[in-house]
């Protein structure tokens, strides 16, 4: 196995004394690149906080992240900023777009970063948003922004893309409409994709399933029976 | 690529166009404002400066006795220090059309030369060309006619007496006098013609070798004194450096630079606060989307650059065009109220390095400085904490706790005031500053008047001559005392001139129980030098070493002077004079049958109140600028942070709405809350301000001669509040239709 990503012993808890809470026990994962990963779990578990220390925006108690080698506990402040902006795009269930700029825009604000972006009108052409690309992010629906959240993660080419319940505030239509644009984004880019989500059925479209419970993992096998978004229902 | 959020900074300008343009009129008028007025300063100065060797201005001047024959000058000149005398003889006549008093010169051709406003000097004798600014201020132009000691002259020109650019009559005054006293020159013959009844002895000279310094200045001036005190008697001795008719005007435009400067520096942080206060409200409007970025790979460099331009830009543009304005419009008005002050030659507008420095790079330091502190203060949170919008540095283990027996409206009401402590810290600040200018514009002139007042009421007689030499009189009621004047010994203040009184015992015109062997001090003196009953007072000879002291043994109720009361047969004692000697009269009616060839001055209430005159003639354009613009940031640093707590609240209020709460209830929870802190800061605001304009003022006025008291009437007290007040209805009205505004889907946005 040719590890990517790798997780090793991460814990974490939150709080002190009587409030302290074990959010994640020491949690083990080998991911490939160009895997896409869904991490499952009820509330709680732990999943989004794992997901967070991937993405070098929380630290982890002990254990470590590392990405091609690179392990995110030895990194600072800068250098955590600047493994965020080399390697990582970022996809939140609240779409987080900025109001006062158009749809290109929000985009080319994650083209910005990378030294060899996508490029935007292709990207916009794909996400189905080249009709809206001079639109505010208030004059489109909750799917098209979220569409938009996904342009502007992945237009930087990232190695990894990370995504905290992207379709949580959608309806059915959208969300599977969404998931099937990051397969695709998986399929033609090669990203590696880690997606926290409560809906067991996207599971089913995963390379490798990822269980927690409790901050611990209840499973982690790889998907031999992988669906296409189309093929999801729920 | 640039970085497409400066596609952001346009549509930040243009969402809150309301905001930027207030902020931006404000700020330019005051860059404008200030720029014009170190431009004028800066280009008055050099003028200023240029005209001691342009019109080569004296070294210093002396008066004596009697005139000096040639010998004697020949001898003054000849002394350790070397100097070359002038005869620069005057005339103090009083005038008909206009009720002054004007000094007459012949034409100055060596020195103290003139400078020719308008039109022409004399030619015949009956012309005369007056000062510039004393004709501004009488109405009087080239061409008007002029009776002057009985004369009737016709004005031929307007000049400016490069010795008299702040036109004080008398050296030791407090202030000069530009209404009721000016200067001119007139042909050698009329001079000649006027006689000599009133004529001062004044020389004028200037050194061989020019000093260095003012120190050296002051020693070689001491020799002079001592060397022409040995040859001739002096009436008067005013080297160049202690001249306040030459002195005044550079010293007051320099002072004006630096009191105006540090007003908009103060102006300038409070601002900076307020753009800090929004700025950190945007922040925390905007934390998901800065969380967003921030995990995306934007650093907080990125973000402080981002957040610091807008305010940045508006300051730079204000700066800019404040600039401009400063140079064209508003140059004019404050060239306009230095020419109304002063009698200043021709100027030309020169590029001013130092007012561009001040009015736009300082400014910008002082709001980059503070703005990037604030931004990397905030910044500095992790990017989880933006997403999860905690934005807090350090976690609150509990909630403040309230009594519960406290209605739960004024629980949320005080939660709301703890919730905002930042923003009313600085509307509190803003206030006591808007307060300072308010109170300085309202209480400035009803001070003059009430100084006015009390010198009037306080003049010892209506009519208080002093004599050359002895003269009787015949006019009933009138009680003889005697005069002098010696010269303060301070460390920290500069040396003036302190008058002392010889009066009767049970003096008719003197209500002060002044015995022998004690003395008495005017109340202005105790206050300026805080005296007391049972101090010791030192004064020294004003052309010599000798010092006198005296032990105050009462204050005597005169707030306006610097003087000492003796008994007549002490100040004689003192000053080892004659049995029966006296130089004056106290009297309440004019004297009519002493030869004007004895009399050397006549004070009456004009000669008294010309300081506060002046101080109304020169400040009261300004004295209103100041009020207006105090209101103007009142009302804007008080809006825009009761903005931000509602903007801030918005939410809250979207939620207050939904449960069934109506607008009234929810005005009462959010704008209730900013009505108590800006009422409440109203009222603590006014007595700290008037501390703090007590202590200003007497540090400014310790630096002038004599004593003006403080004085605010007690209906500033409630104007200022009630001033206040009234604008904050404004606001008040305003917020409560912003309140209204606040949509009910609103607590539905953004909330995770």
């Amino acid at each position: 196995m040719n590890v990517f990503l790798e997780i090793k012993n991460i814990k974490k808890h939150f709080g002190e004394g009587e409030s302290r809470v074990e959010v994640l026990k020491g949690i083990d994962i080998e991911i490939e690149k160009g895997e896409f990963c869904v991490l499952l779990g009820p509330s709680g578990s732990g999943k989004s906080t794992l997901l967070n220390i991937i993405g070098g925006i929380d630290a982890a108690d002990e254990g470590y992240i590392s990405i091609n080698g690179e392990k995110t506990a030895d990194m600072n402040e800068k250098a955590l900023t600047l493994y965020r902006r080399k390697h990582l795009g970022y996809i939140f269930q609240m779409y987080n777009l900025i109001p006062n700029l158009n749809i290109k825009e929000n985009i080319e604000v994650g083209a910005y970063l990378s030294d060899n972006p996508l490029d935007v009108d292709d990207l916009l052409k794909t996400l189905g948003l080249y009709e809206h690309r001079h639109k505010l992010p208030n004059q489109l629906s909750g799917g098209q922004q979220q569409r938009t959240a996904i342009g502007r993660a992945i237009v930087k080419n990232p190695d990894i893309l990370l995504c905290d319940e992207p379709t949580g505030a959608l309806d059915y239509n959208t969300s599977k409409e969404i998931l099937q644009l990051i397969e695709d984004v998986n399929k033609k880019y090669g990203n590696t994709i880690i997606m926290v989500t409560h809906n067991d059925a996207i599971k089913q479209m995963a390379d490798r399933v990822v269980k927690l419970r409790d901050g611990m993992i209840r499973k982690n096998y790889l998907n031999e029976t992988k669906l296409t978004a189309e093929e999801l229902d729920w | 690529m640039k970085n497409p959020l400066i596609k952001r900074l346009p549509r930040e300008l243009k969402g809150e166009i309301g905001k930027y343009i207030v902020l931006f009129l404000f700020i330019t008028m005051m860059i404008g404002i200030v720029s014009g007025f170190l431009v004028a300063a800066g280009s008055m100065s050099v003028a200023y400066d240029e005209s001691f060797e342009k019109y080569n201005i004296e070294s210093g001047n002396f008066e004596l006795l009697q005139k000096a024959d040639d010998d004697a000058i020949k001898k003054i000149e000849d002394g350790e220090e070397k100097i070359k005398v002038y005869e620069n003889f005057y005339l103090d006549k009083e005038t008909k059309e206009v009720d002054s008093t004007i000094r007459l010169f012949k034409n100055r051709k060596d020195i103290d030369k003139i400078c020719i406003m308008d039109g022409e000097l004399p030619s015949a004798d009956d012309e005369i060309a007056i000062d510039r600014m004393y004709a501004d201020n009488n109405k009087l132009k080239v061409g008007d006619s002029l009776t002057v000691g009985g004369k009737k002259l016709k004005i031929t020109g307007l000049v400016a007496l490069s010795d008299y650019s702040a036109l004080y009559s008398n050296p030791s005054d407090m202030m000069f006098d530009a209404l009721k006293f000016g200067v001119a020159i007139v042909t050698d013959t009329l001079f000649d013609d006027y006689g000599e009844a009133d004529l001062h002895y004044s020389y004028s000279w200037k050194y061989d070798k020019t000093p260095a310094d003012d120190e050296e200045a002051q020693d070689m001036a001491e020799k002079v004194m001592k060397h022409i005190n040995g040859i001739s008697m002096l009436t008067q001795f005013i080297p160049e450096y202690s001249n306040q008719a030459i002195h005044f005007t550079g010293d007051d435009i320099k002072g004006d630079n630096t009191m105006i400067t540090v007003f908009l520096y103060l102006v300038m942080v409070i601002i900076a606060f307020v753009f800090a206060i929004t700025t950190g409200n945007t922040i925390a409007k905007e934390a998901n989307v800065i969380g967003t970025l921030r995990a995306s790979g934007y650093t907080k460099g990125e973000l402080v650059r981002h957040y610091l331009a807008t305010p940045m830009i508006v300051v730079l543009v204000s700066a800019i065009v404040g600039n401009i304005l400063g140079y064209t419009c508003f140059k004019e008005f404050a060239v306009k109220a230095y020419y109304g002050s002063y009698s200043l030659p021709t100027y030309k507008t020169i590029w001013n390095a130092d007012a561009f420095i001040k009015t736009t790079v300082v400014p910008l330091i002082i709001l980059f400085v503070i703005n990037l502190v604030m931004l990397v203060n905030k910044l500095s949170l992790s990017p989880l904490k933006f997403l999860r919008r905690d934005l807090k540095k350090r976690q609150k283990k509990k909630a403040f706790k309230l009594n519960t027996r406290i209605g739960i409206l004024k629980r949320f009401r005080l939660r709301v005031i703890f919730q905002n402590i930042p923003n009313y810290i600085t509307v509190f600040v803003g206030i006591l500053f808007a307060n300072v200018i308010i109170f300085f514009g309202l209480g400035m002139k009803p001070m003059l008047l009430h100084y006015q007042d009390i010198i009037e009421d306080n003049m010892i007689s209506k009519y208080q001559y002093v004599l050359k030499m002895p003269a009787e009189t015949k006019t009933e009621g009138v009680e003889k005392y005697c005069s002098g004047s010696l010269k303060t010994v301070d460390d920290k203040l500069k040396e003036e001139t302190a008058t002392i009184y010889g009066v009767k015992e049970n003096s008719k015109f003197v209500h002060a129980d002044i015995k022998d062997g004690g003395a008495f001090i005017s109340d202005g003196y105790a206050q300026k030098y805080n005296i007391e009953v049972g101090d010791e007072v030192t004064l020294k000879e004003s052309y010599g070493d000798k010092k006198y002291n005296f032990k105050v043994e009462g204050i005597y109720d005169d707030p306006a002077t610097i003087a000492v009361y003796l008994t007549d047969s002490d100040f004689i004692k003192t000053f080892e004079l004659e049995d029966g000697y006296f130089n004056g009269y106290f009297s309440n009616t004019k004297i009519k049958d002493i030869d004007d060839l004895y009399i050397a001055t006549t004070i009456t209430k004009d000669d008294l109140t010309k300081t506060s005159r002046q101080l109304i003639l020169s400040m009261g354009s300004m004295i209103s600028m100041f009020a207006t613009a105090g209101v103007i940031m009142f009302m804007l640093i008080v809006y825009l942070l009761s903005k931000v707590i509602i903007e801030k609240n918005s939410q809250s209020i979207s939620m207050t709405k939904i449960l069934g709460y109506n607008n009234r209830e929810i005005n009462s929870l959010y704008i209730t809350t900013t009505t108590i802190v800006v009422i409440a800061s109203m009222l603590l605001t006014v007595p700290i301000v008037n501390v703090t304009l007590k202590y200003i003022f007497k540090v400014a006025f310790a630096q002038y001669s004599g004593w003006m008291p403080y004085y605010v009437p007690a209906k500033i007290f409630v104007e200022v509040p009630l001033l206040g007040i009234v604008s904050y209805a404004v606001i008040a009205f305003i917020l409560t239709r912003r309140v209204k505004k606040v949509p009910l889907d609103e607590a539905l946005k953004n909330v995770e």
